[in-house]
């Protein structure tokens, strides 16, 4: 049972390691189990919040999108010289969110009208806008932004900050868009069969762009948020952030093959991937033990799944032939069902050891 | 118009496109004509070709390995700890060898068991390596930037050695052109790693050892990103873990230009070492010109972009002109 729920409910088991972790450190310290730690790890995750959220709609269409990183940098350049040449803040928002729109657009064309694949595409545009970060930034880091874009990020009401009161909007705007609207439901679909759902009327090609443009502008938002937590922007901004984008959908139950997965799953996978960061913090053990602690999570994760999910066809397959296997559970048609269903058996068992 | 067949293939576009390169900065600044620069310039960028040759086969099986820049990392790391534990240096860069080749095992059976899409597995194994070389350089104390270094000089002088007048790391990467050629056009195992790329259930069915097949193609791959991590130790002087950070997406856009597909069953090892040479001069060249290597690294993702999707339009015109020719030739009737 609880395993059937594990399987149907992936958010499920991320935030049984969520609890267990937090449990860990409730152990060593009791004074950290409060809502001030729940609350810092989630303001320490909002990026990969926004991310993760991009990335599920991209896996969704059974995309992938590996520039994120490089379109998180640009867009935080762009906001940040905009910013530093007197432009107002929605302005200069405005225009590092276009411009991701723009990128993220790009990424889309290229995927659905060019028939790139999805990760050789995103891997061209990873070095393609990183490079345009260089020619706008010219080389130098952009600092002294003005105070009041760095208050979005610091903490206000009921102890989050503005940026982290939308972020949480967005979050439940985007887990009910996807699951409940239309739109939301035929991203799923092209994903999950293409052509069967060019069949039946939705435009596949307008689905994923769409799909990529809106996750070019989420990397902007991170962009734009990132540059408002550190209070300047290095060139090397946003780098790395698309693995880990990508990991916490993962985690979070988002297939790479299309068609399954929710933002609220995804959300629970990057929460995890930074409360490590900040458990580690707070248990005192050194920084470097995340990367490997997260990778062996990532996999145990990964490998029961998969186990699970074998286990879980096996049995629905045995159910479904169960009455040829064993003719007792069939009832009265006795003999002659077993004596015609013998060579199926035989055959069942050795494509069974084949696998 | 009828070309000779040899010059319909990819690789000989590759070539041309590599040649018109190199005169083309050359006509610019002669100096990248001088054959010492041509060969030394190599020293760069010759790890990322080393480890696109391996990568190009379990592309080719329709798998991908995104764990290589971190056994990198985790090679040299492990060479340096072991250095500085007073074992001798040749000890030490054998380990390091097999650590590598164990990771890329490890990759193979995580596969094997959990039947999960490999770009997950490896991104997962990615982060596994790559953190254990932070903790194994984090416990040796040494700090990010410096990392372990003052090796054996003999260790250090092998990078700039030369064999036979070509500078020791950049022989290797041809002799290994070679070998993975043989490997691949020439012997069983090369047909098994084409026939899963094609068809994974068809090649089960013909008998075909996958598993064996996938083992060897992805601790091929992990061992030439772990000699790739000894050469850039060597080169540079120290180990530090994240040498392979920048060398991943190179990689993948040297096997992706070479002609292979990303989804598996085609490709060849010519087109992936023309590919590795063609990214490698256009930055050397592009940074001798004098543009910063940031924008030149732009400018290799932009030639990466404009070539597939030009495969993939001519590819689409193909098609197209095929329908109509089809279409009329009926009409005709």
């Amino acid at each position: 049972m609880i395993i059937r729920f594990l399987q149907r409910h992936r958010e499920a088991s991320v935030a049984l390691i969520i609890v267990f972790l937090f449990a860990v450190l409730g152990l060593v310290d009791h004074s950290y189990l409060s809502l001030d730690t729940l609350l810092l790890v989630y303001g320490n995750s909002l990026i990969l919040f926004v991310l993760a959220i991009g990335a599920t709609m991209v896996m969704a269409t059974h995309g992938l999108d590996v520039s994120v990183g490089s379109i998180m940098g640009l867009a935080a350049v762009v906001a940040g010289l905009l910013m530093n040449a007197g432009w107002g803040l929605p302005a200069s928002i405005g225009a590092a969110l276009l411009v991701g729109l723009l990128c993220g657009l790009f990424n889309g064309v290229l995927v659905s009208l060019l028939k790139v694949s999805a990760i050789v595409a995103t891997l061209g545009t990873l070095g393609l806008y990183r490079g345009f970060v260089y020619l706008l930034s010219g080389g130098s880091w952009i600092e002294g932004l003005p105070e009041n874009f760095k208050a979005l990020t610091k903490t206000g009401s009921l102890g989050l900050s503005p940026v982290a009161w939308l972020v949480l909007v967005l979050l439940i705007v985007a887990h009910l868009g996807l699951r409940y609207t239309a739109f939301g439901r035929s991203m799923f679909a092209v994903g999950d069969n293409r052509e069967g759902a060019r069949l039946i009327g939705i435009r596949v090609n307008e689905v994923q762009i769409v799909a990529y443009g809106l996750n070019g502008l989420l990397a902007a938002l991170a962009g734009v948020i990132f540059a408002s937590q550190i209070g300047f922007i290095p060139n090397t901004a946003g780098t790395g952030m698309e693995m880990r984008a990508i990991a916490s959908s993962v985690l979070g139950g988002v297939s790479l093959l299309g068609g399954t997965g929710t933002v609220i799953g995804a959300a629970l996978g990057a929460y995890f991937m930074t409360s490590i960061d900040s458990v580690l913090v707070l248990l005192r053990l050194e920084a470097y033990w995340n990367d490997i602690i997260a990778g062996a999570i990532l996999l145990v994760v990964l490998i029961t799944d998969g186990k699970i999910r074998e286990a879980v066809d096996r049995l629905l397959r045995y159910q479904k032939y169960r009455k040829f296997i064993d003719p007792q559970a069939a009832g009265q048609h006795g003999d002659a069902a077993k004596a015609a269903t013998r060579p199926l058996k035989t055959a069942l068992e050795t494509s069974e050891a084949h696998k | 118009m009828k070309l000779h067949p040899a010059l319909k293939r990819w690789e000989s576009v590759l070539a041309l496109l590599l040649i018109a390169e190199i005169l083309l900065f050359g006509a610019i600044n002669p100096v990248f004509l001088q054959p010492s620069m041509l060969l030394y310039a190599t020293s760069d960028f010759i790890h990322v070709g080393i480890t696109a040759l391996a990568l190009t086969l379990v592309i080719i099986t329709g798998g991908i390995d995104l764990s290589l820049g971190s056994v990198m990392g985790l090679s040299a790391i492990t060479l340096g700890i072991l250095w500085v534990g007073g074992f001798d240096i040749w000890v030490a860069a054998v380990a390091a060898l097999a650590v590598g080749t164990m990771g890329g095992i490890f990759n193979a059976v995580a596969i094997h068991l959990s039947k999960v899409n490999p770009l997950v597995i490896t991104l997962g194994t990615g982060f596994l390596f790559g953190g254990a070389a932070l903790v194994l350089s984090g416990l040796a104390g040494a700090t990010g930037y410096e990392g372990i270094s003052n090796f054996d000089p003999a260790f250090v002088n092998l990078a700039n050695l030369e064999v036979l007048g070509l500078p020791l790391p950049f022989a290797l990467f041809l002799a290994l052109t070679v070998g993975f050629m043989a490997l691949l056009h020439r012997t069983r195992f090369g047909r098994y790693v084409y026939l899963i790329g094609q068809n994974p259930r068809a090649a089960a069915y013909a008998g075909t050892p996958v598993f064996r097949t996938l083992v060897v193609a992805y601790a091929l791959t992990s061992l030439m990103a772990a000699l790739s991590g000894l050469i850039l130790a060597s080169y540079f002087g120290s180990a530090r873990s994240d040498f392979g950070t920048t060398a991943l997406m190179p990689a993948i856009t040297a096997v992706v230009l070479g002609g292979t597909s990303i989804y598996g069953g085609s490709g060849t090892i010519l087109g992936t070492a023309l590919a590795a040479l063609l990214v490698g001069y256009l930055q050397t060249g592009l940074q001798l010109v004098g543009v910063s290597s940031h924008v030149s690294s732009a400018l290799s993702g932009g030639l990466l972009v404009i070539v597939v999707a030009l495969r993939s339009l001519s590819e689409m015109g193909r098609v197209w002109f095929q329908h109509r020719r089809v279409l009329r030739n009926v009409a005709a009737e």
